[in-house]
C-alpha cells in the first residue's frame, strides 16, 4: 500500500494510553483493598470500606477508561476535535488520578482535609475535561445517536460531578446536606445518565462495527439518550421534593432505561454475522446480562419485603453493576480500541513501505480469553462474598488482582509489539519513527 | 445509482475494522486516473475522509434509505 494513512484527527497515542494504563492499577488496588479490609466491608453499602471500594472502581477504573476512550473516540467517531489534546489529557489525568486516591483515603480516614482536597482535584480535573469536550462537540449538529448521546452523557457527567462535589464538600466543610438522599441521586446519575448514556452513544458505533451486528433499532437510537436524561431529571425533582409515588415510578423508569439498553444490545448481538464470538463479544454479553440481573435485584428489593429488608442487596446490585457490568464492557472495548489505535499508528509510521502487523496479533486471542476467564472468576467470587463474606472476600481480592494484573500485562504486551515494530520501521526506513 | 458509476466496489458492511479501510486504500492505489472506487459501509467513515484528503483523493458520500453509507472516491486530478 502506497497511500499515507495519516489520521491527524487522532490525538497522539500517549493521550488515551495514559488513562488506559492507569485504569487496571485502580482495580488492582481495589483487590489489595479487599484483602486489607476483610469481611467487614460487606456489612453495609455505607461502611467506609465499601464507599472506598466503590470509588476505586467508579472514580478510578471506570473514569480513567471512559475519559481515555472519549479523548480518542470523539475526534475519530464524531469528528469532534479537542483543542490541545495532549495538554488536556496530561492535566485531567493527573488531577483525576490524585483526586480519586484522595477520595478513597478520605473515606477511610474521614479527615475533612482529604475530602476538601479530593473535591479540588476531581472537581477541577473533570470541569476542565467537560469544558474541553463540550467545546469540541458544540459546533457539531446532533446528526447521529452517537453525537447526541455524547452531548447528553457530558450533561450526565456534569450532574454526577456536581453532586459528588456537594457530598464530599459537605463532609469536608461540615455542611448540612441530606447525604443519603444525595448519594442515591449521585449514583443514579453516575451509573445511568452518565455511564449508560455514554456506553449507548459509543455502542451505537462500536457494537455493529466490531461485532458485525445490525444497527440499533431506530426507535431506540432516536430517543434513548434524551429520554434517559429527562427521566433522571424528573426523578431527581420528585426525590428532592419527597413525592413518594412519582419518585417510585420515575425511579423504576430510570432503571428500566438501563435494562432496555442491555436488552436491545443482547437482541442485536444475537444477530451477529460473526461465526464465533470473540472475547469482546463475550464481555459485552456478560455485561448486559449482569446489568439485567442488577435491575432485577433492584426491582425485587422494591417489591418483595424480605429482599428489601436484606441489608446486603445494595452490595449485590453494586457488584453486578460495577464489576459485572461496567468493568466487563470496558475491558471488552479496550481489547478492540487498543489494538486498533496501535495498528493505526504503525500503519502511519510505515509510510506505505512496511505494513502494520495484523491487528489480531497485537493482543493474542488466547491472552484475551484467559484474562476474561480470570475476570469471570473474580466477579463470581465477589458475588459469593456478598453472601459469605468471611469465606470469599480474600479469594475475591486475589482474583481481582490477578484478572486486572493480567489485563495490564495484555495492554503492556500490545505496547511491546508496537515498540518492536517501530524499531523495525526505523531500521528499514532509516528515519525517526515518532 | 452510485454503484453503476464505480470501477471497483468494496462492500465493507460485513468486515471488521480496519479491513474496509485497508481494502479501500489498496483499491485506490490500483485505479487509473478517471476510475472510481465505491465503499459501502454501515456508518460514516470519518477517519477515511481525512486520509483521502491527505492522499489527494476526492469523494462523495450518499446515505441510502436502508442506512448504507456509500462513499465514491477518485483521484483529484481526474
Amino acid at each position: 500500500m502506497q497511500a499515507l494513512l495519516s489520521f491527524d484527527q487522532s490525538p497522539p497515542l500517549d493521550a488515551p494510553f495514559r488513562f488506559f494504563l492507569t485504569a487496571p492499577l485502580f482495580a488492582i488496588l481495589a483487590g489489595f483493598f479487599l484483602l486489607w479490609s476483610g469481611p467487614e466491608l460487606f456489612a453495609s453499602r455505607w461502611t467506609p470500606a465499601a464507599l472506598a471500594l466503590t470509588h476505586l472502581i467508579a472514580a478510578g477504573f471506570m473514569l480513567q477508561a471512559m475519559l481515555g476512550a472519549l479523548v480518542q473516540i470523539m475526534p475519530v467517531v464524531a469528528g469532534a476535535n479537542m483543542g490541545r489534546p495532549m495538554r488536556v489529557a496530561r492535566i485531567v489525568h493527573a488531577a483525576i488520578t490524585l483526586g480519586a486516591l484522595l477520595l478513597v483515603a478520605a473515606f477511610l480516614s474521614f479527615l475533612p482535609l482529604l475530602f476538601k482536597l479530593s473535591v479540588v482535584f476531581l472537581g477541577a480535573g473533570l470541569a476542565i475535561f467537560v469544558g474541553c469536550a463540550a467545546q469540541a462537540l458544540s459546533g457539531l449538529a446532533s446528526t447521529s445517536p452517537t453525537i447526541q448521546g455524547l452531548k447528553y452523557a457530558l450533561v450526565g457527567l456534569s450532574v454526577t460531578v456536581v453532586l459528588g462535589v456537594l457530598l464530599a464538600g459537605s463532609l469536608g466543610w461540615s455542611l448540612d446536606f441530606p447525604l443519603m438522599q444525595l448519594s442515591n441521586i449521585h449514583l443514579s446519575w453516575g451509573f445511568v445518565a452518565w455511564g449508560t448514556v455514554l456506553l449507548a452513544a459509543v455502542g451505537h458505533v462500536v457494537v455493529p462495527m466490531f461485532q458485525l451486528t445490525p444497527a440499533y433499532p431506530d426507535w431506540f437510537s432516536r430517543r434513548f439518550s434524551f429520554s434517559t436524561l429527562a427521566v433522571a431529571a424528573l426523578w431527581t425533582l420528585a426525590e428532592l421534593c419527597t413525592w413518594e409515588v412519582p419518585s417510585d415510578l420515575l425511579g423504576t423508569a430510570l432503571v428500566a432505561h438501563a435494562a432496555l439498553f442491555a436488552g436491545v444490545t443482547l437482541h442485536i448481538q444475537r444477530r451477529s454475522k460473526r461465526a464465533r464470538f470473540d472475547a469482546t463479544q463475550y464481555y459485552w454479553r456478560g455485561a448486559m446480562i449482569s446489568a439485567l440481573a442488577a435491575s432485577a435485584v433492584w426491582l425485587l428489593a422494591r417489591t418483595v419485603t424480605n429482599v428489601g429488608e436484606w441489608p446486603a442487596w445494595p452490595l449485590l446490585c453494586g457488584i453486578l453493576v460495577l464489576f459485572g457490568g461496567f468493568m466487563s464492557v470496558i475491558i471488552g472495548m479496550l481489547y478492540k480500541i487498543v489494538p486498533f489505535l496501535l495498528w493505526l499508528h504503525l500503519q502511519n509510521q510505515g509510510r506505505g513501505r512496511m505494513p502494520a502487523p495484523n491487528m489480531k496479533k497485537i493482543i493474542s486471542e488466547r491472552d484475551m480469553d484467559h484474562q476474561m476467564l480470570a475476570h469471570l472468576g473474580s466477579c463470581t467470587l465477589l458475588l459469593l462474598a456478598v453472601f459469605w463474606p468471611a469465606v470469599f472476600v480474600y479469594p475475591a481480592g486475589i482474583a481481582l488482582m490477578v484478572a486486572n494484573g493480567w489485563l495490564m500485562r495484555n495492554l503492556l504486551s500490545a505496547l511491546s509489539v508496537h515498540r518492536n515494530h517501530l524499531l523495525k520501521i526505523e531500521q528499514m526506513i532509516g528515519n525517526p519513527a515518532q | 445509482m452510485t454503484q453503476a458509476r464505480a470501477d471497483r466496489v468494496i462492500d465493507g458492511r460485513d468486515m471488521e475494522p480496519p479491513e474496509p479501510f485497508v481494502q479501500t486504500m489498496e483499491a485506490l492505489d490500483t485505479i487509473k486516473p478517471g476510475q472510481k472506487v465505491l465503499l459501502l459501509l454501515g456508518r460514516e467513515p470519518i477517519p477515511l475522509y481525512r486520509a483521502l484528503e491527505l492522499n489527494g483523493y476526492s469523494w462523495q458520500t450518499e446515505r441510502t434509505a436502508e442506512g448504507t453509507v456509500e462513499v465514491l472516491m477518485w483521484h483529484k486530478q481526474s
